[in-house]
């Protein structure tokens, strides 16, 4: 089914929320789908397989810690999600020398953080792990190999260039699992229905005939 | 034309204008969606068609209207059901309707309307696609619309005063855009000069269901009367507008947009503040502004409420509008920034309902400074979603002051503070508002209490050192990612925070929804519970047939009787 980017972008959010984000992640989570949706990517899938491996880990054991020469989690597995973030948060630290990044969980969901760092650094950032990577200029994106479930390592560097762009899509096919995955979550975060809340908590009566 | 040097007046504080007991005052003005939108397909010459109007004589069937502007041309695909009473409700959680709309992205062929007529009538449970830009529902006024019909069906005219006692013969109960249930995304037509504005297709949509309306019910009165039915007075059928009946949906909308929202709220005091720096008036503005200050006193007779809330604010305005009646009345409106003098005046004078009233009215008379803001309405900043890291935290904690220091000693442990919880039912998605301390709901809590949040933030600060970055802050403390967020858009956003508490036991969120509709251009605001209002589109506007430059904008006040 094609669904609007607006679609994707408000059911992963809600879908991150409901694995446990914080909404600031969760809404970061969000761009970063709707991001790669629109550059082609099977983004739900990569959201969906995300948030699948780390449903219920603390958010904690899972982000990096910045102090060291190569980021990595407490918990072993670092998230792309407060990764990215991390790594947008300090763009204007990046040098030539870039950062390293260990066991990183889904490396596609960082390509939408590489085009922040992009647009802030008004240079191409490139993100390289083993089988691949890929070149963005904070608009295009340049993907070489694919992207694997765990990379063991994957190096930030500003630079690059951007040879073949993939398509830029106004829609998406999700696959239906993904879809299911990601809507499976989401329904955490809508509260039950009661009677008392029908009646109350939306301000109207049931009846419309005057 | 007004050629005295100018002072500058500088836009009114965020902290002022920004509190919910004045936006939720707030009145139409000419940067409204509505009239921006007639005052465009009226100086572009759009012209109208009905395609199709395959209604049957019980009132269910289809019909098309095309408008077609300069570039591109839309049509309203209206759908017309025969709904039992006992289906009837404005609730997002009904299943059924008196008619579904979709506006097409185009013209439609019969593939599509048969692809359609699958899906509209569903709503929620349909699914529409990148050729349709927008999907509504409207139900009858029961009373008025069989009052109507019988009255044509007869040969008679209805009766004038039941007309104004409702206002409208449908109301619509959603109007669902950018890429809802399938259907474009708002980024797909943001380029286009006839949608640059916010909500332009949205109206659009709206202003062609007018129209079917009018047609449906003329077409019903003949079905029943036969040769002897006559159509609507055209003078009557200016008069009704197309109701709508809003729920809490819009509240959570306007906290979710700051960027957008302060553009809305920006332009009108940008706006504003540019008239008061006028500092001499021309005979004639001052005569446009007395001309519309009398029509918008036809319009407040015509503004009815059965809530005991705006019953009281009505009073006030009934009252604010003598004195201003008076006060204008012994001032020539011509000299020493008379804009700026009748504001100051107004601040010490009237209630807010009468001083927003005012804000409105003195923008009539300049198109010139008022009507070019239109085009600073849209967000089109995507870039202000991104974080800046490198931000000192002392830079951090002014910009969440400059919003939301009030907030900071509000003890927002105490029940009254955070007495409620937005939250979002499972029940087709319905938005709604919970007691925290009656109801489980905690846990299901929207972000919408950013007032809340950045208190909470501004204390996780307080023991971090000034020079340190953002990122740095953000790393241990990601909870405050959205408040962080939301204080660095402030920059360019002032107006996009709301200075008062969204979860207090004392909120009324029908002022969230008036802010938003007022910008529409809806009046006549009926809240039929702290969270539900009811509200009159159109009310006045020409039909297409009637749209010229000279109806295209001045339709939202009423002529004074002779």
């Amino acid at each position: 089914m094609s669904f609007s980017l607006n679609e994707i972008e408000a059911t992963a959010k809600r879908a991150a929320r409901g694995a446990g984000y914080p909404w600031g992640l969760a809404e970061e989570a969000a761009k970063a789908t709707r991001w790669l949706a629109a550059h082609d990517l099977d983004a739900c899938a990569e959201l969906a397989g995300l948030l699948t491996r780390i449903d219920r880990v603390s958010l904690a054991d899972l982000s990096p810690d910045t102090n060291g020469a190569t980021w990595v989690a407490s918990g072993g597995m670092l998230c792309p999600l407060a990764a990215g973030a991390a790594l947008s948060d300090r763009a204007a630290e990046l040098s030539d020398a870039g950062f390293r990044l260990q066991q990183v969980a889904r490396p596609a969901l960082l390509m939408p953080f590489a085009a922040l760092i992009a647009q802030q650094i008004g240079r191409p950032v490139t993100l390289r792990w083993e089988g691949g990577g890929a070149v963005t200029d904070g608009a295009a994106l340049d993907l070489s190999g694919t992207a694997p479930e765990l990379a063991p390592l994957v190096e930030v560097t500003p630079g690059g260039e951007i040879g073949s762009a993939t398509p830029i899509r106004s829609r998406a096919q999700p696959a239906p699992e993904a879809w299911a995955t990601l809507n499976r979550l989401a329904h955490r975060t809508y509260a039950p229905a009661t009677e008392e809340s029908r009646l109350k908590g939306a301000g109207a009566g049931l009846s419309d005939n005057d | 034309m007004d050629t005295a040097p100018n002072r500058q007046i500088q836009r009114r504080d965020p902290a002022t204008v920004m509190r919910l007991s004045r936006l939720g005052s707030l009145h139409q003005c000419r940067l409204s969606f509505m009239r921006i939108l007639t005052r465009r397909m009226a100086r572009e010459n759009w012209s109208f068609s009905r395609p199709v109007f395959g209604i049957d004589a019980a009132g269910v069937g289809h019909a098309v209207y095309t408008a077609q502007g300069p570039d591109r041309a839309y049509s309203l695909v209206a759908f017309a059901h025969d709904l039992p009473p006992e289906m009837r409700s404005d609730r997002v959680i009904a299943t059924a309707w008196d008619a579904t709309f979709t506006l097409f992205d185009g013209i439609p062929t019969e593939d599509d309307i048969a692809r359609l007529s699958q899906n509209v009538p569903l709503q929620e449970a349909g699914r529409v696609s990148e050729s349709e830009i927008s999907v509504s529902r409207a139900n009858r006024s029961v009373r008025l619309w069989a009052h109507v019909v019988d009255a044509l069906a007869s040969g008679q005219q209805p009766d004038r005063a039941e007309i104004d006692k409702v206002g409208y013969l449908m109301r619509t109960t959603a109007v669902y855009g950018s890429g809802k249930l399938g259907a474009a995304d708002r980024e797909q037509i943001a380029d286009r000069p006839e949608m640059q504005v916010p909500f332009q297709a949205e109206m659009l949509s709206v202003y062609l269901t007018r129209v079917f309306v009018r047609d449906l019910v003329q077409h019903m009165a003949r079905a029943k009367g036969g040769e002897g039915a006559v159509d609507l007075d055209p003078a009557l059928a200016r008069r009704m507008g197309i109701g709508n009946s809003t729920g809490l949906g819009m509240a959570p909308y306007i906290v979710n947009h700051p960027v957008l929202f302060n553009n809305w709220v920006m332009a009108r005091e940008e706006a504003i503040a540019r008239v008061r720096s006028v500092a001499t008036a021309s005979p004639d503005a001052a005569a446009q502004f007395r001309q519309m200050l009398r029509r918008s006193e036809v319009s407040l007779g015509q503004w009815r409420s059965e809530h005991p809330i705006q019953q009281a604010k009505l009073a006030d305005l009934r009252r604010d509008m003598e004195v201003l009646s008076r006060h204008v009345a012994g001032d020539d409106q011509l000299n020493d920034h008379p804009w700026d003098r009748l504001m100051r005046w107004a601040e010490g004078a009237l209630s807010e309902e009468g001083q927003e009233l005012v804000a409105s009215l003195i923008l009539e008379p300049y198109p010139d400074l008022v009507d070019g803001l239109a085009s600073c309405m849209a967000d089109g900043n995507p870039g202000a979603f991104r974080i800046d890291g490198a931000m000192p935290i002392s830079e951090l904690r002014a910009l969440i002051a400059a919003s939301y220091a009030w907030a900071f000693d509000l003890n927002w442990t105490a029940p009254e503070n955070c007495a409620r919880a937005w939250y979002v039912s499972e029940e087709k998605l319905e938005p709604r508002l919970g007691e925290r301390f009656d109801e489980p709901i905690a846990e299901y809590e929207q972000p919408l209490a950013p007032a809340r949040d950045a208190a909470a933030a501004h204390a996780a600060l307080a023991s971090w050192e000034g020079s340190r970055p953002v990122a740095e802050f953000l790393l241990a403390h990601p909870e405050h990612r959205h408040t962080v967020r939301r204080a660095q858009m402030s920059r360019l956003a002032p107006y996009g925070e709301i200075h008062d508490n969204t979860i207090s036991a004392s909120v009324l969120p029908i002022d969230m929804l008036r802010a938003k509709l007022a910008f529409f251009g809806a009046i006549h605001f009926d809240p039929r519970s702290d969270r539900w209002v009811r509200i009159c589109m159109y009310a006045g506007a020409p039909y297409p047939e009637e749209l010229s430059p000279e109806t295209a904008d001045d339709w939202v006040y009423p002529e004074v009787p002779a």
